[in-house]
């Protein structure tokens, strides 16, 4: 065209594209990261955590295909609730699904940096993690720990990156997700041959004390880990056939991600214990793998190191994925007028939501501030009050228009919606209560951010309310205009 | 203050299901109200709007297209009867929506005294035939429409690409800016500037219509 520059245009996605956009955002930071954090509190019953939440999920992952599939558009959960409800619910869906995103990004970078200290002390070229100080930054004078500074980093350089080329198409995506599958299977196979697991003791199966009652705490902080499934109606309209493949990619990737998540916490928990897994944190099955791997093989040396390398691969691109998601939600939100227009719109000169991607920024990298623990809780918080709006906009659209076409129509309404209700219900409380006790930092931010979603929406209203009658005498004219 | 509007179309039939195609894939939202099953089907394997099933007269299935938020409907079944009914009704719903009506016949400019404009296909489609019979070099916008879409846009103040140069507006393949400005004396040159406002020729394809839309309306 005229002399300047173009950029290509989205790839057709399949259905393996679209459910390896699912598996690909879900096998992240929840596994590598939450696994150490649920063993400490559930014991080896956080087998049964995982287990648990994938079926609590199954049931909002209904409700997502049954709107997907009826609503056609990209924007995913904010869109769907967006088409049913008023502005005021609408807009606070958006407002928590943003933050959501933006805290899991938090967490995913948070989950990133002792991972990739982790490589490179199997490497031999740092020490190892609880040894690596701090560093001295010479410009500030302050000495800031080094994994903070590499989370920090990575959500940098993955903003940036998004923010002036449009998003890696969802091949690559494909190729990523399969990298990681394919190093959990390793770390599974190994793991499952090697001696250690041969000895495994799962008894007594829950923490003295606290009882199978440790499972419902634990279940919340990590439901984190099944977010992602969502995230393959976010790209709805670039997806063949979408009305059959959208729910079934939804399905199949919980489907696969349950099963390779009970298989990967199985095997953490057989070979390095539940104790030493607690111990390990962020790192756990890190740290599972280097103690079972074989070592002394080319090129990588330490076997364990490939399942490290996977903890950073997995928590960067996923931690890409939600910087993606967080900006998209952002972008529509300013598309419908919820957010000031400047976040609907593309960079003139990058083609990409520009506005939007850098807001979403300044809060990710504010939040890589947060302990992993809060970000994990605050996340999976508000994932499910978010969920729990899924749901009720399915049974609301049910019943306000009964006659809309409905291509996937779940089984068994209103069972699976009202359950998903339900259950998402349950963990809140069980979250909530359990933050109050251990971590009142993550409830007081989390209440921060609704409230300062209250105030936002007043005021952008006000200004809206202003431009509005500003703009009612001359809008007819503006209008884009096709010659008949 | 959006660009994005709500658009309820009445008849998802080749008028309805076309109109809903150019307006999705501009970006706005499209909602079909449409009575066969057969003709449902179809629609939703397009994936461009919300269907509602059901007879476009009975106000139950109106409010269920969400006529209440609606910026504008549209009612393109073939029975100009049923078409004012629906405009009607939904001017009674919502008064503030745009309507627009589909007639069958040449006189029915009477009818804006009841819709906000009307619309006569089989006339617009005439107006083609007797184009491409005559057989001329020099053509009107609509008739190259293959699957290209040329229109004229106006740059909106505080959009993207507004005051920019073409140099620098990195615009997604398959858009052409065809004129500096609405005049058409001039063909755009990579240093025309993309004035608040003004009026140009832009010829896309549908997959970019969205980003194009985006970008110079904002």
């Amino acid at each position: 065209m005229s002399g300047s520059q173009t950029r290509s245009p989205e790839a057709e996605l399949g259905l393996l594209d679209a459910t390896m956009i699912g598996m690909g955002a879900m096998i992240g930071a929840g596994i590598f990261v939450l696994t150490g954090l649920a063993a400490e509190i559930a014991g080896p019953a956080a087998i049964i955590v995982f287990a648990l939440n994938g079926v609590v999920t199954a049931f909002t992952g209904l409700s997502y295909a049954e709107l997907a599939a009826s609503i056609p558009k990209s924007g995913g959960g904010y869109a769907f609730v967006r088409e049913i409800f008023d502005d005021l619910s609408s807009f606070i869906m958006g407002w928590m699904l943003w933050f959501a995103y933006m805290i899991a990004g938090a967490l995913y970078a948070l989950g990133f940096a002792p991972n990739f200290l982790e490589l490179l002390h199997v490497y031999g070229i740092v020490p190892p993690p609880d040894q690596v100080g701090a560093v001295v930054l010479p410009l500030v004078d302050t000495a800031v720990p080094l994994a903070f500074l590499l989370a920090f980093v990575a959500v940098l350089g993955l903003v940036l990156l998004n923010a002036i080329s449009t998003a890696a198409s969802g091949s690559v995506e494909t190729i990523f997700t399969i990298i990681k599958v394919s190093i959990l299977l390793v770390f599974v196979a190994f793991g499952l041959a090697s001696p250690m697991f041969s000895g495994a003791e799962f008894q007594p199966l829950f923490p003295e004390g606290s009882g199978a009652a440790a499972v419902l705490p634990a279940m919340g902080l990590t439901f984190i880990a099944f977010e992602g499934y969502d995230l393959i109606t976010t790209v709805t309209e670039e997806v063949k056939n979408p009305r059959e493949n959208i729910p079934k990619a939804i399905f199949l990737s919980l489907a696969v991600t349950v099963i390779v998540y009970l298989a990967v916490v199985t095997v953490a928990i057989g070979t390095l214990g539940a104790g030493e897994l607690a111990d390990a944190g962020e790192a756990g099955i890190a740290a599972a793998a280097t103690s079972f791997m074989p070592t002394g093989l080319p090129i990588i040396q330490n076997g364990g190191a490939l399942v490290v390398f996977g903890a950073v691969f997995s928590t960067l691109t996923a931690l890409n994925a939600v910087v993606i998601a967080s900006s998209r939600v952002a972008f529509s939100m300013g598309r419908e007028g919820q957010l000031l227009p400047s976040f609907g719109q593309l960079h003139h000169r990058y083609g990409t939501p520009f506005v939007a991607i850098l807001a979403s920024a300044v809060v990710m990298l504010a939040s890589v501030a947060l302990p992993t623990q809060s970000a994990g809780n605050m996340s999976s918080l508000f994932f499910l009050l978010s969920f729990i709006i899924v749901n009720v906009a399915v049974i609301r659209l049910r019943r306000e228009r009964p006659n809309m076409n409905r291509p996937y129509e779940m089984p068994f309404y209103p069972a699976p919606p009202v359950i998903g209700v339900v259950l998402n219900l349950i963990l809140t409380g069980v979250l909530v209560e359990y933050l109050l006790q251990t971590d009142p930092l993550a409830l007081v931010l989390s209440v921060a951010w609704i409230l300062l979603g209250g105030l936002a929406y007043v005021a952008i209203n006000r200004l809206k309310g202003r431009s509005d009658r500003k703009m009612t005498d001359s809008d007819t004219t503006m209008t884009p205009e096709a010659e008949d | 203050m959006t660009s994005t509007l709500d658009i309820v179309i009445a008849g998802g039939g080749r008028v309805g299901f076309q109109t809903a195609e150019l307006l999705a894939d501009r970006g706005h939202d499209v909602t079909i109200i449409e009575r066969d099953e057969r003709i449902v089907s179809e629609i939703a394997d397009e994936w461009v709007a919300t269907v509602i099933q059901g007879d476009a007269t009975n106000p139950d299935i109106i409010e269920q297209a969400g006529i209440e938020r609606a910026d504008a409907i549209a009612a393109l079944t073939g029975e100009t009867g049923l078409n004012l009914a629906v405009c009607l009704a939904a001017s009674e719903l919502s008064p503030e929506i745009r309507t627009v009506a589909r007639v069958d016949r040449q006189a029915g400019e009477a009818y804006t005294r009841f819709v906000d404009a009307i619309l006569f296909p089989e006339r617009a489609g005439a107006r083609v035939a007797a184009n491409e019979l005559v057989g001329s070099d020099v053509q009107t916008l609509v008739d190259v429409t293959g699957d290209l879409d040329i229109m004229i846009v106006r740059v909106a103040e505080g959009a993207p690409a507004a005051g920019k140069q073409l140099t620098d507006v990195r615009f997604p393949a398959g858009t052409l800016i065809v004129s500096d400005d609405d005049d058409g004396h001039q063909i755009a040159r990579p240093d025309t500037t993309l004035t608040p406002g003004r009026r140009y020729i832009v010829a896309v394809e549908p997959d970019v219509a969205e980003e194009v839309m985006n970008l110079m309306r904002g």
